[in-house]
């Protein structure tokens, strides 16, 4: 892993406002991704990490604020215009579609066509999808017993970590997940770091929203808390301990 | 050379594990069987002729194709019980559009068509055109009003019925010309193939191309699989699925016409039935009634099984009406293979 500082700046975004009706989800919330780090997004149920999340994605439209990719201020009517621009969003609930082979899921929406006239017409060029599915399992280390099963047979860490394939493949810029690891148990979750790892040594910029701190103190470069919707603190994991952490995601109720 | 034999090996393994894994084998086998079987007891193995074989695919040619689009459709996590409403419909206009231009009233009443060729052209195109107007109707409210597909098409179903009886009055439409029968239904290439079963041959093959080969038929399962998964790679779900309407209700239009030209008839109480018949030949096949797996080819078959009980059946002297109760086993053993499938996936 590159230490922190080291890589240009993927995605800036400043001043993020969000309003859910009464609720004000965001107010003012601000992040900064650079390539080859990991940044930590951590705070408390509400804090408002999965909606900043979706900001960047395009999932959801901030009604203030600034994003910019690789320096360059963008729009974001739906999660396609993040995905061309090069920044990847990896869910919680496995967006992958479980009947499908590995090869069709990763490139699902992007599929390689034959030449010609058959290509234009949809026809796929299923080796080349296959092939290059396979190097990229290969590259991240993930061995399967069979290529053209459905990812419905494979383990939720193997599928998780295909799903982290599947970004390192298109993302340009930066990987965004939000909890990759929180359905999966203790050697699954390893197999899902593994894959973030290789992406964070392709000079992507990975934004990670996590509950499990102790792993972030670990595997983070960065840690950034929200509360309330807005930023209250952005620490250096080597520097701070797990009490530091809780006591900024959870302010003045953390009871001492 | 022998790293050539182990990739062969291997990818024999891989497939014969599939095939086993697969509802659509296991069916194509009990086709098989049934069909050996009925050859073997059947009077001087009668049951196996081409003649008879033929005869059995003639009859089975227009819910092949009905149940190859219930196929895509179910797929994709969607259902529509108005196929026969759609077909009634359609061969309806179809058929007032071809008696209407064949040829004056008092011409036709006589059996005399001096515009021939070009009503049934247009009758054809009436088909196919209502069928696919039907279609994007039920795709709109589904996709639109996001509806549930099942209810959706159950009120469509009601909706195209009343239609086809306020059109045709509650009978079926009269001088429709016998060649279409003589010259179309009856008509067999080579002298062997009945044209309707060539056609839907013709037709099964492109569709089982389009769901294995293009990205079509890659989105239709993908979309039956995870909805959200989709719409989160870029794909756009709803226009997908209206065009999957479109397709069921052109596939209609197309039965229509084979309907018509079956008997030189419309038949309005004949199709209650047939969207039910798809739904089971579809899912005998292997397809999935919760979305993501679809066998084209296994829905032929599906639609096969029941066609050789019956006939079966009749030539081995037993009540056809057995047919009903073992299709219905049929239908269970498949889905609880789809569903230990599924299961043993997890």
């Amino acid at each position: 892993m590159t230490s922190a500082g080291v890589g240009e700046l993927a995605v800036e975004v400043s001043g993020i406002k969000k309003r859910y009706g009464s609720i004000e989800a965001l107010r003012g919330a601000s992040l900064r991704l650079y390539r080859g780090q990991v940044t930590a997004l951590i705070g408390d149920n509400g804090a408002g990490k999965s909606t900043l999340v979706k900001a960047i994605s395009g999932e959801v439209r901030p009604d203030e604020g600034r994003i910019a990719f690789n320096g360059e201020l963008v729009a974001l009517a739906g999660t396609g215009d993040s995905r061309r621009l090069g920044v990847e969003t990896i869910y919680q609930d496995l967006a992958l579609a479980p009947d499908l082979t590995v090869a069709e899921n990763m490139f699902l929406g992007r599929e390689v066509r034959v030449a010609g006239l058959a290509g234009r017409l949809g026809v796929l060029d299923k080796r080349t999808m296959q092939e290059t599915a396979r190097q990229i399992l290969a590259e991240l280390g993930i061995k399967l017993k069979s290529f053209n099963a459905p990812v419905r047979s494979l383990s939720g860490g193997q599928r998780q970590a295909i799903a982290v394939a599947r970004a390192m493949k298109w993302a340009r810029h930066a990987v965004l997940m939000d909890e990759p690891t929180a359905a999966l148990g203790t050697l699954q979750r390893e197999l899902v770091y593994n894959s973030i790892r290789k992406a964070v040594e392709r000079n992507l910029a990975v934004l990670l929203i996590s509950h499990d701190i102790p792993q972030m103190l670990r595997f983070a470069d960065k840690i950034v808390v929200l509360r309330h919707g807005e930023n209250v603190a952005e620490m250096n994991p080597k520097q701070v301990d797990l009490r530091q952490v809780v006591d900024a995601m959870l302010g003045e109720a953390n009871p001492k | 050379m022998k790293t050539d034999e182990s990739k062969l090996n291997r990818a024999i393994s891989a497939i014969s594990t599939q095939l086993l894994s697969a509802t659509s084998f296991w069916m194509l086998a009990l086709l098989m069987s049934l069909i050996i079987t009925f050859g073997l007891i059947s009077p001087n193995n009668v049951f196996l002729s081409a003649n008879n074989m033929f005869t059995i695919a003639l009859g089975v040619s227009q819910l092949g194709l009905i149940s190859v689009g219930t196929c895509y459709l179910l797929g994709a996590g969607q259902l529509d019980i108005s196929i026969g409403s759609n077909i009634t419909l359609s061969s309806i206009l179809c058929g007032k559009t071809v008696v209407a231009l064949a040829g004056s009233p008092a011409e036709v009443a006589a059996g005399i068509y001096p515009n021939l060729n070009w009503a049934l052209s247009a009758g054809a195109l009436a088909a196919v055109a209502s069928g696919a107007t039907f279609g994007w109707l039920n795709g709109v409210l589904v996709t639109r009003l996001r509806l549930n597909s099942f209810i959706v098409t159950l009120a469509t179903t009601g909706i195209g019925l009343g239609a086809a009886l306020v059109i045709s009055g509650g009978s079926n439409v009269p001088y429709i010309p016998r060649v279409v029968q003589t010259g179309f239904s009856n008509y067999r290439v080579g002298g062997v193939v009945p044209l309707p079963v060539l056609i839907t041959i013709i037709v099964a093959t492109i569709l089982w191309f389009i769901l294995r080969r293009t990205r079509y038929g890659t989105w239709t399962l993908a979309i039956g699989s995870s909805r959200e998964a989709s719409a989160r790679a870029g794909i756009d779900v709803n226009r997908h699925i209206l065009s999957l309407y479109i397709l069921m209700g052109v596939l209609c239009g197309a039965s229509a016409i084979l309907d018509i030209a079956r008997f030189a008839s419309t038949n309005i109480g004949g199709h209650r039935l047939d969207a039910l018949q798809a739904i089971s030949a579809a899912v005998i096949g292997g397809t999935s009634l919760f979305g993501g797996t679809a066998s084209v080819f296994g829905a032929l078959v599906g639609a096969l099984i029941p066609a050789v009980l019956g006939t079966g059946l009749v030539i081995i002297r037993t009540d056809p009406f057995y047919q009903l109760i073992i299709v219905g086993v049929i239908i269970i053993v498949a889905v609880f293979m789809d569903q230990k499938n599924r299961e043993r996936n997890i």
